[in-house]
């Protein structure tokens, strides 16, 4: 008897054990492990730490979680951290709720407490936070940052900002516990980011291998629910090449890749991601010099170069041409009113001999861009200008060299550059006087614009969105009727995954979001 | 000897200082700054704010005093933090030129021991088939970049058929051994020995032609010595000292390092360093890694003139 009754209980120990075993494998882990390149291209960075860097937002946001994100293609904001947000009706307070029940990588819990922390941390100078990624919210526009409870912060600004939230996409979360006793001037040099670090992400650091990779497991206590992962791997390329050869050897499940590449890999069975780049490329002429004060001249360039066959052919239709400086058509008004600069050579001469353009004259078109994309597009701009009869000159120079003069508005007459905008991050203070640390106190540009000033003006305190949209597709529509600048394209960009990713999702998103991704649920399959 | 040695250690240091003196002073001429590197085109920096950065990493010193402060560290053995990423100058560089000595250490050994037997064998088949053969394949192995080879390399047996891995030092998902270091070495190495191979055997073969043709070779042939016996005992040996020389020059670039060769393959090497170094503006990093390289060119020169020593019986340094 007593025989029996062993077996039976060691039968049903068994059968219990193998119940509680696939629950406990769901629970964190169980899919796989998947390497990827997630810091290269455009949005990446390698050895990104939170507040220090304008990129690598992708990969941080699988440590630390933000308090709010970009959603999945960048269309709305998202609640992270933070559930909810509102201000009071100048919106100089804003009021955010935190997500309860939220726990640390160590377990502690975390609370407004970590925010004000977290938050002051980025605005002390001694922390050298103010890189530019975090400089929208400057010490000088926060009056105080205050727990009202444990899980609730308020924001006081010295000045209304309806956009404020549109910021808060930068302000990571990091733990009180475990840096209260650092040095704020300590924090560039502290090697706590890669060696203990604690976020409230859905993915706790393993091992991080300078140069080469980082590993990260599974946070149980995610609040979005446990990751299916075993392993998630950021493994770093010198470049996209590279990376695009480890991904065709079955070495890494994900990179970013060109817009050269991307039709090869989707016939041979890569899963392709692809979205805006919310990067405006366009030629900046330096009002200053007066050959360009006449808008017929700067008209003339846009009716001179054929962009759309730029984008078709040289940019081998990844590129979307635009009317204004904003990458994204919410943004523009209706096409009745905009000026679609067809290519036309002959209204280019014309235009140029109406305003009496010196055609012997010569410039250099300056860039800091270095890939083969921007190099290709600025030799097609400098043929079709040169056939209307404007003669520039393509001049790479590296990023450090171009920004040493660059927004003093002086030493350059044409720019062909990019600038990131997005609906809670247009670059107002490109056109305005003293937006920019010009010498003489003009706009980037060299020329101000009172019908332009106006629109800024209204849209910057502009609390309504529908309204506030209306006054960016006025600016477009002005920047447009004045070829105020020569609007070229805003690039499509591409990621391929191998075929074996299951709920993985990637967007291009400047600096790498952080947007909704859902990392919990991705899962390699064999 | 040692008296040699000595003055030469002795020479050295000025050289040194003026080394980073020159160095320092390129950085200063050099338009822009970190911060200027840190500015991003989309977003505002005001004056202010690229101030409080500019004096938090001490720009805000006139250069001497920065140069003399750096110096003093240096005395001290501080190398400083990167402008960059905050990491200790001397990790990093410890830690790249550990990887560079790898990879330029094993191309540089192949190249030695591939390239000079190669030499010495075309060196006394002038015209044959052997020596116009190997002679075309050295100038391709010379005037094909190295990035090229990389990714042909890569290609055929990363990509096709998956002998190798695609780049990087070691595996991701397990701990690395010496069988994993020797698969992710092998194509980088490789493809560098190539330009090593080619010359080396292309000096060596010059030499040995110049010797090969001399009064005491054909005297050492008439007694009757073995062409074995004549080669190396007499040959070789006297042919050896201008690829001393040439092997000599190559060891500094043990320690630069191949920007193409470790991009193409992911080695975090020195070579790459550098660039994100001159990229950044980064000056501490820029100054550690050229008193790193400069200590190890002028102790290679020297290295060089006492292998000549050692070599030819007629060189004294006493």
């Amino acid at each position: 008897m007593w025989k029996r009754r062993l077996t039976l209980t060691l039968l049903l120990s068994l059968l219990l054990a193998l119940a509680i075993a696939p629950a406990q494998a769901q629970e964190a882990g169980g899919g796989g492990t998947l390497v990827g390149a997630f810091d290269v291209g455009p949005g990446g960075l390698n050895k990104a730490i939170p507040f220090m860097d304008t990129a690598g937002r992708t990969w941080l946001s699988k440590i630390w979680s933000p308090l709010i994100s970009w959603n999945e293609d960048m269309s709305a904001l998202t609640p992270q951290l933070a559930t909810e947000w509102s201000s009071n009706e100048d919106s100089t307070v804003w009021t955010f709720k935190l997500r309860e029940g939220v726990l640390w990588h160590d377990g502690e819990p975390f609370t407004a407490d970590d925010v004000v922390f977290s938050l002051n941390l980025a605005l002390n100078p001694e922390a050298a936070t103010s890189f530019p990624g975090f400089s929208s919210l400057s010490a000088e526009l926060v009056a105080a940052v205050t727990a009202v409870d444990d899980h609730t912060v308020q924001i006081e600004l010295t000045q209304p900002n309806p956009r404020l939230p549109f910021f808060m996409i930068f302000a990571w979360v990091l733990p009180e516990h475990a840096l209260a006793d650092l040095n704020p001037a300590d924090y560039q040099t502290t090697d706590w980011f890669f060696t203990t670090p604690i976020g409230t992400g859905p993915f706790m650091h393993e091992e991080y291998v300078a140069d080469q990779y980082w590993s990260l497991v599974p946070n149980p206590n995610y609040w979005n629910g446990a990751p299916k992962l075993d392993h998630l791997i950021n493994r770093y390329f010198a470049d996209e090449t590279s990376a695009l050869v480890a991904l065709q050897s079955g070495e890494i499940n994900f990179t970013y890749v060109s817009g050269d590449v991307y039709e090869q890999l989707q016939s041979d069975g890569y899963q392709i991601f692809d979205g805006p780049s919310g990067v405006t490329n366009y030629i900046i002429l330096n009002l200053r010099n007066p050959a360009f004060q006449d808008a017929r001249v700067r008209q003339a360039f846009l009716y001179a170069i054929d962009r759309q066959a730029i984008a078709d052919t040289v940019l081998k239709g990844t590129a979307v041409v635009v009317p204004c400086i904003s990458p994204f058509p919410n943004m523009w008004p209706d096409a009745s009113e905009l000026n679609d600069y067809a290519y036309n050579p002959d209204m280019a001469v014309q235009l140029l001999t109406e305003a009496g353009y010196d055609t012997a004259a010569a410039w250099e078109l300056v860039t800091y861009y270095s890939s083969q994309f921007h190099q290709d597009a600025m030799a097609a701009q400098q043929a079709f200008l040169g056939q209307a009869g404007v003669n520039v000159v393509p001049l790479v120079q590296d990023v450090p060299t171009y920004n040493s003069y660059f927004y003093t508005g002086e030493g350059w007459d044409l720019s062909y550059r990019g600038v990131g905008v997005n609906y809670g991050n247009f670059p107002f203070n490109f056109y305005v006087p003293g937006g920019q640390p010009t010498t003489d106190g003009e706009p980037l540009q060299g020329q101000s614009f009172p019908e332009l000033q106006a629109l800024i003006d209204a849209a910057r305190v502009e609390s309504d969105s529908d309204a506030y949209l209306g006054l960016l597709q006025d600016i477009c529509k002005f920047q447009n009727e004045n070829a105020l600048e020569g609007y070229m394209w805003t690039a499509i960009r591409f990621g391929a995954a191998s075929d074996n990713l299951q709920d993985f999702y990637w967007f291009p998103a400047a600096g790498g979001g952080p947007f909704e991704d859902h990392a919990e649920l991705w899962s390699v399959n064999g | 000897m040692l008296k040699y040695l000595l003055r030469r250690v002795l020479i050295s240091i000025p050289v040194l200082l003026m080394i980073t003196i020159i160095i320092f002073t390129l950085m200063e001429i050099a338009p822009g700054d970190i911060v200027d590197y840190f500015r991003p085109p989309d977003l505002v920096m005001t004056e202010e704010a690229a101030q409080a950065l500019r004096e938090k990493f001490g720009l805000d010193q006139p250069p001497a005093v920065r140069y003399v402060q750096w110096l003093g560290s240096v005395l001290q053995g501080d190398l400083g933090f990167r402008f960059t990423d905050g990491e200790a100058v001397s990790t990093v560089i410890g830690r790249r030129l550990g990887a560079s000595l790898l990879l330029m250490g094993s191309a540089l050994a192949i190249g030695i021991l591939v390239g000079v037997p190669l030499g010495v064998f075309i060196g006394q088949k002038q015209y044959s088939f052997w020596d116009l053969s190997l002679t075309g394949v050295s100038f391709l192995g010379i005037s094909t970049p190295a990035f090229i080879t990389g990714l042909i390399a890569l290609l055929i047996f990363s990509v096709k058929l998956g002998w190798f891995p695609a780049g990087g030092m070691r595996p991701v998902t397990s701990e690395p051994t010496v069988w994993t270091t020797i698969r992710h070495l092998a194509l980088p190495s490789l493809v560098l020995s190539l330009s090593f191979i080619a010359t080396f055997m292309r000096y060596t073969r010059f030499s040995m032609l110049e010797v090969v043709r001399m009064d005491y070779v054909n005297t050492a042939r008439a007694k009757g010595l073995s062409n074995r016996f004549v080669t190396w005992r007499h040959i070789v040996p006297n042919a050896i000292l201008p690829v001393i020389t040439v092997i000599g020059l190559s060891i500094p670039a043990l320690v630069v390092g191949a920007v193409f060769t470790e991009t193409v393959f992911s080695w975090p090497g020195m070579g790459s360093l550098y660039l994100e170094a001159v990229r950044g503006r980064d000056i501490p990093l820029l100054m550690g890694m050229t008193l790193v390289i400069a200590i190890f060119v002028l102790g290679a020169n020297i290295l060089t003139d006492l292998a000549y020593a050692v070599v030819d019986p007629r060189i004294r340094y006493d």
